[in-house]
């Protein structure tokens, strides 16, 4: 039996049919489930083993990106969560899901207080919707993210800046919950992909393999949110429930890519295929593996 | 007892951050806090967990005390007006456990402390609200503390006309009363008039006929509902009406007539293919592709069974045109304007058209899924602020460029990222005569199965015993003569209630109920949206296909008690779906709405009995045979004129300084980088984006687009368009054919075959009843009729509207009219059939050589360059569509054989533009030399000539890619990507390309 994924839907939450495909793609099995016909029959969530908040805009994020959906799941739904977080399953929310994971208190829940508002994922700094390509750097001990170092994928939100208190960040670091970190090209614009005027040795098609990261700082585009310590992505201790603004969906195949069409021109000049799959595939695989995995040690 | 909440923001607030930011750039240091309010009569308002509910306890407090501040400023909605946040509340509060009543109304308070007087205050009210829309309240802190606070106010809907019902309109009377009524509205008793039916005297005087025979009075419903439907905006009179010596109309008579032609040649080449398809596939087989002749090639590629025949399966007929996508989907393809609104207020009249069009696309056929929105915006210049007034006491200001330009962006942008549809397509146009009335177009593409419960995905029918069900947002006010208004130049008198604000949240639970669920249970016989005209139009739509409809007026769900039964009929509340659904299936369909918090409700029946009926609680308001109703209008012929614009060329002298020109021109408002909208519209989600809105390293602003809408499947998606409103200042014919060109070849340059591409035609025209104007428009769509029928792209949907004039006065209170230049938009939808295929417009790699493929003319007339000089010219770019299409299908080869690196179709600016734009998008150095072109550097450089592609291809493709031209005049190899930080022009100019890109992206960065 394949492991089964379970993806939210309703109220304007929009990504479950990419999101599907994401885990469908990565051998899992996937249902997407209106989150009133869970209410009504919220046993299912004995059955499955990964829940997915997908992007949106549930509740066109009035009153705050995320909050009425987790309202409405808190009230009719919070004993059965509690129980699934406790198993060991794996529990994701992108972009407006990780607003409503982290408004439920399923993140970071520090020293298992799961319920507990301690992150808040407000206004962007720049107070506007931002889509664009961003690049992270994974530094976790999630199931989600394991074997990964960065990922370029990309962001699409008006409301995606982690806010804290200090002394909440300090815990969040000691227990390595920052999983995703915005990181930016060391020295370099992200309008430049090579140096220019440098005329020794130039690589002849305008790429650039051999880069150099540094963190974002606050910079905007690099950190497009302005979120604190440039965070993209928390977890809560277990690792199992990964909260996440970037897109990996939007970015799970080459084809998706911004740079695709530099990619696919060289390609063509080199004789040689692109692969199919991107960085944001990843999260969905390391899923699969992970009950493979529990699978054979049960086995 | 009222309950306000005021939930007090933490100072990092981003919102609070970019007001600061504002300030700031006005010379005002402030700091600045956000408490968003929330008011209402419901005594659980004050339950503890619904007050819990709108606070995030890491970034906002409630119920502190507010202080710190020197001014209070408090924006909040009228009554009526749609408030999204309120709603969302509300549904927190019954979350809460509150049973019924659960209204909240929302606001947003400002405290501001600082650098600012009470006129700073009052001004940046005016900068962050609508008085159409919205209320507003200062106080200065010591007001605030006098008072304890701010004023709570519940803006509650009390209507005077409570329980209103229906009156009848006496017709018995003058031709100048009737004119009156035509043009002001059916007459209150108190003598104030309703509002503007738009029905000229011809009109009223066959509804005076029409009720003769009936012997009997119209009663006002009536009435309104004839001026509805026979509304420009509807019935599309002028495009319909007979015309100079073309008897069966502008529409008919060009437009139809294009498609018909373009799909019968189509029929019959998929006919004669078939008959030779054999003995060709025979001559392909077991060779190269490069040993096979290329006219032979060509055959094979042509005749191929996927590729040939006709694309058309849904045209001019239902709410969007539709065209095969692959063999199990049709793409349909619909553009909409929304003008006037968009004037009164910006934001929501942009997303009031966003949403509407998504409708459209969720009314085609059985329903399509959006995948795709576009947007155009034609604005006046926003760094400008002329003063202009609807009224002669000059009380009633138009609105600065820059707040319509802000709140059209922020309208498309509210509503598409909120209904999770990309929009990675679109464009701006700036000219100063669009400053009454700027131009706001909409459009979504839709993806829709071509069967569904083994019946074609795109037919749709009601039948006689068929439920009439509405489904979604409930009805108010709002919208009321949007039809009739959108069809009357604006002037004083337009209605405020004209304007609404869409909800785009309760659309998307009506949208996937429908889309996702229902359609494919085939519970509905046949769905249309209410747009302009409201249940009006859908019903009385749908009823032409049972023949006849029976309505009870009553059942109508309301936003609030008091609506007269004419107002509910014609209102035009966003939303809301129509369907025709068998009475069997009524029950589970209404309860499968409901579990997705829609509401859905049976509102009567469509019959065949040939009439229109409506009763009110049981009484007969309404009961007009439906011929009537639909064709009774009288036709109006109407006769033209047309004389050419500017007839001399200016005497200019060659720039002395060639690369402060170019400098100068990239910097132009027709030509600078739009960024800031492309990355505030979502246009990845969906993950179907392959070809986005941003292009190359350097993110140039680029016109085409590609998407692969299904993961299982490589094809793709490829929109553009094309738009040249100043090319009406000499010729309306070179205007229309020079965007339909840049359409079609926007969408080759991207890597589409011409017999995969389709078109869509939105005219907006100004004072379209002086013969002048109307002779400008025939020039035109003759024009476009010759460029669509020489390319084989057939026109799959289109609208009009030809009405934008500002009439007003100027500061001295003189009376101006200012007409919006007539405006061609032709948008293009095509398949290519591998996004891998698909080409954009950056450079990418050193040593690449750079192709201009077409002819460059003198064709600087109403172009960029001169219009930078204050000049018009007469020599504007004619469309050689016989030329153009000899190189499209060359350039076909070429692409289809992956020869071609990056291609950008010229158009604004011509080619100095575009080598500008290609440096900037590849960040690379530029070699050129333009002799070959035989003309002065600056008439090389910035002719607009159409007809052109600029490429670049790698060495080793050189030799393919030139055998794909072989024999062809216009293919000029003028250079090569080199390394460096400049663009080099031989002889003419050196620049570099950090000043380039500099230049390019300032003008609109803080927007």
């Amino acid at each position: 039996m394949t492991a089964k994924a379970l993806i939210l839907a309703g109220y304007g939450l929009n990504c479950e049919e990419e999101t599907l495909h994401a885990f469908e793609r990565s051998g899992l099995s996937g249902t997407i489930r209106h989150i009133n016909d869970l209410i009504d029959n919220p046993k299912e969530l004995q059955n499955i083993q990964i829940l997915a908040v997908p992007g949106g805009f549930s509740y066109g994020d009035d009153t705050g990106s995320g909050n009425a959906f987790a309202q409405k799941m808190r009230l009719a739904l919070w004993d059965h969560l509690q129980n699934f977080v406790a198993r060991d399953t794996l529990t994701i929310g992108i972009c407006n899901g990780c607003q409503i994971l982290a408004n439920l208190g399923l993140v970071p829940a520090l020293g298992g207080q799961y319920g507990e508002r301690t992150v808040a994922v407000t206004y962007n700094e720049s107070a506007r919707y931002q889509c664009r390509w961003i690049d992270l750097k994974i530094n976790s001990a999630s199931p989600w993210l394991s074997g990964v170092q960065t990922m370029h994928i990309p962001v699409a939100h008006g409301e995606g800046r982690f806010m804290m208190e200090e002394a909440t960040l300090k815990r969040l670091q000691e227990n390595k919950q920052i999983a995703l970190q915005y990181i930016k090209k060391k020295e370099c614009h992200p309008c430049e992909s090579r140096d220019r005027g440098d005329t020794k040795q130039p690589d002849p098609v305008l790429q650039r393999d051999d880069i150099i990261w540094e963190h974002a700082n606050g910079e905007f585009p690099y950190n497009p949110n302005g979120a604190l310590a440039d965070i993209a992505g928390i977890t809560d201790p277990s690792g199992r429930v990964l909260a996440i603004m970037p897109h990996p969906e939007r970015g799970m195949y080459t084809w998706q890519r911004d740079d695709y069409m530099s990619l696919k021109d060289k390609a063509r000049r080199e004789g040689s295929t692109l692969p199919e799959e991107s960085d944001g595939m990843a999260l969905f695989t390391n899923a699969a593996r992970y009950f493979e995995i529990a699978k054979k040690k049960s086995a | 007892m009222t309950h306000r909440i005021e939930v007090l923001g933490h100072a990092e607030d981003g919102r609070a951050r970019a007001l600061e930011h504002k300030l700031k750039a006005i010379g005002k240091t402030a700091s600045v806090h956000v408490v968003d309010v929330y008011t209402s009569e419901n005594k659980n308002a004050a339950n503890p967990a619904f007050r819990a509910s709108l606070v995030n306890p890491v970034t906002q407090r409630a119920d502190t005390k507010l202080d710190n501040f020197d001014w209070a400023l408090e924006i909040g909605f009228l009554p009526g007006v749609t408030d999204n946040i309120g709603h969302t509340a509300a549904e927190l509060l019954e979350l809460s456990g509150s049973a019924n009543d659960n209204t909240v109304y929302s606001s947003r308070l400002y405290l501001l402390k600082g650098d600012l007087n009470k006129t700073d205050i009052e001004n940046l009210a005016t900068d962050l609200s609508n008085s159409l829309i919205q209320r507003i309240s200062i106080k200065s802190k010591a007001e605030f503390d006098a008072d304890g606070g701010m004023d709570i106010i519940a803006p509650k809907v009390t209507l005077g006309n409570q329980g209103a019902g229906c009156d009848e309109v006496d017709l018995n009377i003058s031709d100048e009363e009737l004119e009156r009524i035509g043009k002001q509205g059916i007459a209150n008793a108190d003598g104030s008039r309703r509002g503007p039916l738009g029905m000229s005297l011809l009109y009223m005087k066959a509804v005076q006929n029409y009720f003769k025979k009936e012997g009997r009075n119209p009663t006002d419903i009536e009435l309104e509902t004839l001026a509805q439907t026979w509304s420009e905006h509807c019935k599309h009179t002028i495009f319909a009406a007979p015309i100079d010596d073309i008897k069966d109309g502008l529409y008919k008579h060009y437009i139809k007539r294009a498609t018909k032609e373009i799909r019968e040649k189509r029929q019959q080449e998929a006919l004669s293919s078939r008959s030779s398809k054999s003995s060709l596939q025979k001559q392909g087989s077991g060779t190269t592709n490069d040993s096979i002749p290329d006219q032979v090639r060509d055959d094979i590629y042509w005749k191929d069974k996927d590729r040939v025949g006709d694309i058309c399966v849904s045209v001019f007929s239902d709410n969007a045109g539709g065209i095969i996508f692959d063999e199990n989907h049709l793409i349909t393809d619909k553009v909409e304007t929304h003008n006037s609104p968009s004037a009164l207020d910006p934001f929501g009249g942009a997303i009031t058209g966003i949403v509407g069009v998504n409708r459209d696309c969720i009314g085609f056929g059985q329903g399509a899924k959006p995948i795709i929105n576009r947007y155009g915006f034609c604005l006046a210049d926003p760094r400008s602020n002329p003063k202009y007034y609807r009224d002669q006491a000059k009380t009633n200001p138009i609105l600065p460029p820059a707040t319509i330009m802000k709140g059209v962006v922020e309208g498309v942008e509210s509503g598409g990222n909120q209904s999770g549809i990309p929009t990675p397509q679109g464009f701006v146009n700036f000219d100063d005569r669009f400053v009454g009335k700027p131009l706001v177009f909409v459009g979504t593409i839709g993806l829709i199965p071509r069967e569904i419960n083994g019946k074609p995905g795109h037919v749709k029918k009601a039948l006689p015993g068929d439920k009439i069900v509405v489904a979604g947002g409930r009805v108010g006010r709002d919208g009321i003569h949007g039809a009739t208004f959108s069809s009357e130049a604006l002037d004083e008198g337009s209605p405020a209630t004209a304007v609404q604000i869409g909800d785009p949240i309760t659309q998307k639970k009506m949208s996937d109920a429908i889309i996702k669920e229902i359609r494919d249970l085939g519970w509905y016989n046949a769905i249309t949206d209410n747009g302009a005209g409201g249940l009006s139009s859908s019903v009385g739509e749908m009823a032409e296909q049972s023949g006849g409809f029976h309505l009870e007026l009553e059942k109508v769900p309301l936003k609030y008690p008091g609506m007269a039964p004419w107002e509910i009929w014609i209102s035009e509340s966003q939303e809301r779906m129509t369907m025709a659904v068998p009475p069997e299936n009524t029950e589970k369909l209404i309860a499968l709405f409901a579990k997705r918090g829609v509401e859905a409700t049976i509102i009567g029946t469509y019959t065949d009995t040939g009439r229109a009926h409506i009763t009110y609680d049981e009484q007969t308001i309404m009961d007009m045979a439906m011929d009537f109703l639909h064709d009774g209008n009288p036709e109006t012929p109407l006769s033209t004129t047309f004389t050419r614009g500017s007839k001399a060329e200016p005497d200019i002298a060659e720039p002395q300084d060639h690369a402060q020109t170019l400098l100068q021109m990239m910097g132009r408002l027709n030509i600078c980088s739009k960024e800031f909208i492309s990355t505030q519209y979502d246009h990845n989600v969906q993950g179907s984006a392959v070809m986005g809105p941003l292009q190359g390293t350097g993110r140039v602003y680029a016109e085409t687009s590609v998407t692969r809408p299904l993961f299982n499947s490589p094809k793709g998606v490829v929109l553009s368009q094309g738009l040249f409103p100043r090319y009406s200042d000499i010729d309306t014919g070179a205007m229309a054919a020079a965007g339909v060109d840049l359409a079609v070849r926007n969408a080759v340059a991207a890597g589409v075959d011409l017999e995969q591409l389709a078109l869509l035609d939105n005219f907006c025209w100004c004072s379209s009843d002086e013969p002048e104007r109307l002779g400008q428009l025939k020039r035109a769509v003759e024009a476009i009729y010759n460029v669509a029928v020489k390319y084989g792209t057939p026109f799959i949907s289109g609208k009009d509207s030809m009405f934008n004039d500002f009439k007003g006065f100027d500061e001295n209170g003189q009376s101006v009219k200012i007409s919006a230049p007539p405006t061609l938009l032709a948008s293009s939808i095509g398949v290519i059939p591998d996004v891998a295929r698909a080409i954009d417009l950056a450079p990418k790699a050193i040593g690449d050589i750079v192709y201009l493929l077409g002819e460059t003319k003198d064709e600087c007339g109403a172009g960029e360059y001169y219009n930078m000089l204050g000049h018009t010219g007469q020599n504007v770019p004619e469309t050689d569509a016989h030329q153009n299409l000899r190189l499209y299908k060359l350039y076909g080869r070429a692409s289809r054989d992956n020869l071609i690196a990056s291609a950008y179709a010229l158009n604004h600016g011509g080619l100095g533009v575009a080598l500008a734009k290609k440096a900037i998008a590849g960040q690379c150095g530029m070699d050129i030399d333009l002799s070959a072109l035989n003309l002065r550097a600056d008439k090389a450089l910035y002719s607009e000539s159409t007809g052109r592609i600029l490429v670049t291809v790698a060495p080793q493709f050189k030799e393919k890619f030139e055998k794909c031209f072989s024999g062809y005049d216009h293919i000029h190899q003028i250079g090569h990507i080199a390394y460096g930080e400049n663009v080099n022009i031989n002889n003419t100019l050196q620049c570099k390309i950090k000043a380039l890109e500099e230049v390019y992206k300032a003008p609109l960065k803080n927007y």
